[in-house]
Order: C-alpha cells, then sequence, then structure tokens
C-alpha cells in the first residue's frame, strides 16, 4: 500500500485507510495488514462483520485491538472519511455466487465507491479463474505468491506480487515463473 | 535484561502475539540487515555464510535468518547442534532443508576452514536469556569463532557476552542487530554496524518502557543506528 499510495500523497489530512475483512483466511491477511499499516503510521481502521473463531485468527484480532486500531460495527461515509480501502473480503478459495451476509453487502457498497481499492490476492467477488463483470473495479491487486488466473482480467492502475517465500522448487514444480524480487523487498510491482 | 524479558511477556500474553509471528519478523530483519551491509557482490567470491545455530530462540531467529538470506541470493550453510523437539524449531529445520539450505553435522575444527569456506558468519547462539556459564559444544564453538577473520554479524546480544556488561575478551562482531531494542551490552559493541530489527513494537508498548527507538525509513523493517 505504502508503494502505491505513499504518505505524502494521500489526499486527507490523516492518512486513514479501511480494511474490510472477510470471514476465512483473505480476512486473516487484512488483518495482518491493518497492524503493519499502523506500524508504517498509516491510520487503519477494520471492518470485520463476521469473524473467524479460528485461534490464529482471534489473535490477529487481538493484536489489532491492542494497537488502537478501531473496530467498526457498521461502515458509512466512505469517501469522505479515508483515503483508500483495502479489500480483504474473499480471496480464491471462495465460491462464486450471490448471498452470503454480510460479504454480499459491503461487496455491493464496495462496487460504488469512489476512492481506490487495494484488493488482496483476488478482488472480492470475483471468480478465482475467470473474472467477473459487474463485480468490484480495484485500483491496485496485489498478487499473494503468484498471480492468479483472474489476474488477467485486472484492469486497475497498478498490480503487486507479494508474499516472498516461495522456494525455488515449489515454483519450478507448479511453474509460476514469479518476477524478480529488487533487493531484500517483499514486493515487486509488475 | 529484565525489561527485555517483560517486553516479551507482554507481546505474548497482552497482546496474543505469537513466537512464531515475532521470530519471523526477527529474522527476517536479520538477514535484510545483513543483505544491507554485506550484499551479495560485496564477497570475493560466492557470497556463502556460515549460520550457527544455539540451543533457544536466538537459534530459530538464525534459522529464519538462513532461510531469507537464501532468498535473497545468498549461499547460506547452517550448523544446529543442539535442536529443541519443539514443532516450531522442528519445522523452521524442515523449511531450510526443504530450501537446499546443507546443515553441517560437525562444527569446523579451525578458524581458517571458516576464513576459506564463508564470507560471513551468522551468530544466533545466544540472546538475551542468557545466563551463566556455557555449555558444549558451544565452549568450542565460541573460541574457534573468537579466532576467525571473517565478519560476524550476532543476533541480538554476540553470544557469550553478559547481557548488560558484554565481554572484553570475548567474541568481537562486525555486526550487531539489536531486536526490538538494544540491550545495555550494545553499549560494549565496537563493531562496523549496528542495526535495529523486529519492528513490531506497537507504539503504546515503546511508550510503556519509554524505549525512545528512532524512527524506522518508511516500509524498511530495519534501521541502521
Amino acid at each position: 500500500l505504502p508503494q502505491a499510495f505513499p504518505l505524502p500523497s494521500l489526499p486527507r489530512k490523516a492518512p486513514t485507510v479501511l480494511v474490510v475483512c472477510g470471514p476465512a483466511q483473505n480476512g486473516a491477511i487484512g488483518l495482518v495488514c491493518a497492524r503493519h499499516l499502523r506500524i508504517f503510521d498509516y491510520e487503519p481502521t477494520i471492518f470485520y462483520p463476521k469473524r473467524s473463531p479460528d485461534p490464529l485468527y482471534r489473535d490477529f484480532t487481538t493484536q489489532c485491538e491492542k494497537m488502537d486500531i478501531p473496530f467498526l460495527s457498521y461502515v458509512q461515509l466512505i469517501n469522505d472519511a479515508y483515503n483508500a480501502v483495502v479489500d480483504a473480503v474473499l480471496g480464491a478459495e471462495a465460491e462464486v455466487g450471490e448471498g452470503r451476509e454480510p460479504c454480499a453487502a459491503i461487496l455491493a457498497t464496495l462496487k460504488h465507491i469512489r476512492i481506490p481499492i487495494v484488493s488482496l490476492d483476488v478482488p472480492s467477488g470475483w471468480d478465482a479463474e475467470s473474472g467477473s463483470s459487474g463485480g468490484i473495479s480495484p485500483d491496485v491487486l496485489v498478487s499473494l505468491a503468484a498471480p492468479k488466473e483472474c489476474a488477467r482480467r485486472f484492469l486497475g492502475r497498478q498490480h503487486f506480487v507479494a508474499g516472498r517465500f516461495l522456494p525455488y522448487d515449489v515454483q519450478k514444480k507448479f511453474e509460476l515463473n514469479p518476477p524478480e524480487y529488487p533487493g531484500t523487498e517483499c514486493v515487486v510491482a509488475l | 535484561q529484565e525489561e527485555a524479558q517483560a517486553i516479551d511477556q507482554e507481546l505474548f500474553t497482552e497482546y496474543k502475539f505469537s513466537v512464531d509471528q515475532l521470530m519471523e519478523l526477527a529474522g527476517l530483519s536479520c538477514a535484510t540487515a545483513i543483505a544491507k551491509a554485506y550484499p551479495p557482490s560485496s564477497f570475493t567470491s560466492q557470497p556463502s555464510v556460515l549460520v550457527v545455530c544455539g540451543p533457544g530462540n536466538n537459534g530459530g531467529d538464525g534459522l529464519v535468518c538462513a532461510r531469507h538470506l537464501k532468498m535473497f541470493g545468498y549461499q547460506p550453510t547452517v550448523h544446529y547442534p543442539k535442536r529443541p523437539s519443539k514443532p516450531l524449531f522442528e519445522g523452521l529445520t524442515t523449511q531450510c532443508e526443504k530450501m537446499g539450505i546443507p546443515f553441517l553435522p560437525e562444527f569446523p575444527t579451525e578458524a581458517a576452514f571458516i576464513d576459506e569456506l564463508y564470507g560471513l558468519v551468522v551468530d544466533a547462539i545466544f540472546g538475551f536469556s542468557f545466563k551463566g556459564a556455557v555449555r558444549e559444544p558451544f565452549g568450542s564453538i565460541l573460541s574457534t569463532l573468537e579466532r576467525v577473520t571473517v565478519p560476524i554479524a550476532s543476533i541480538d546480544i554476540p553470544s557469550g557476552w553478559d547481557v548488560e556488561k558484554g565481554k572484553a575478551d570475548g567474541l568481537q562482531p562486525d555486526m550487531l542487530i539489536s531486536l526490538t531494542a538494544p540491550k545495555k551490552a550494545a553499549m560494549h559493541f565496537a563493531g562496523r554496524y549496528h542495526f535495529l530489527g523486529g519492528r513490531f513494537v506497537p507504539p503504546a508498548l515503546q511508550e510503556k518502557y519509554a524505549l525512545n527507538l528512532p524512527p524506522y525509513p518508511d516500509t524498511d523493517c530495519v534501521l541502521q543506528l
């Protein structure tokens, strides 16, 4: 996020970011992301309507709460309050389909906001393989480990790959051909 | 030393961080600091690094560091003579092995052998919890390391040093990576590179313990002091 939206470039006085977390792993990644954004001096706020019972993810929630990151009970006025939204609602494992409150509601809201969206791994609500018209349109996509099939349909401004942890033999085995990360960076722009 | 232990305790009990999380961030900091001070191009031939891991958490930090050094293009080799039978350490060991990082069964007997084979040694033997006498095989290992001429990078505390007072006739590392905050012993550090790593201390904890840490540059996980 700081590479796409560096602190000095943010339109609002306060470096506020809304992080919307879904009920599964993608949401948990959002929680970890929010914590690091706080360390990087952003002001994240989290909307996490359906919390996972997984103990690891519950600990991620505690870490955020103890770092004074607010958790909203409902979202409103997104365009006015925040500089950007991190979409950590659904990942590559999610099923395509309608319904599944409260994800459907928040995704419907996100379709209409005017501030930039940064999607983690897969734009939420897109089918991981074929993409989806009529879904959200993120400005920035951060593919985790390697881009997913649906990334071909991504039309936003910047596409990053992050998650510099794949051993070489796994990369070779799955023919991933990830880009070279510069130096010690854990993020690379495609 | 007590303060460092108190901070750790709070991170685990109040903030609910897992040892795995903090160890991963710590080890990544160490590898990043090493890459900044000793980039692969600075080695006379291959960027080969010997990582010596002790029996506790400092050793775990070393295993994480070795794995990231491999990702950054170095050729690390690990010596890990005393391994705790806990899933965390077994997992870290497997991750290194599966990435093709060799584990030496025996420590080189002569400092000269180390100087010939490696361009850098990472000292991940003892950390800030170290107290009392040094048990074998680490006594002999430290004696050999004291005679090595290639640079040594120590994780958190130069091994064998008293955590507060240092050790004038002990290891003299070229680099020290202080984790979370520098320990008292760091005042006696005389090497070229002192880095701060472990960028995970919540602002509230920093204030509570009056750590007065200088700010890290943008999203870097290390800061050169």
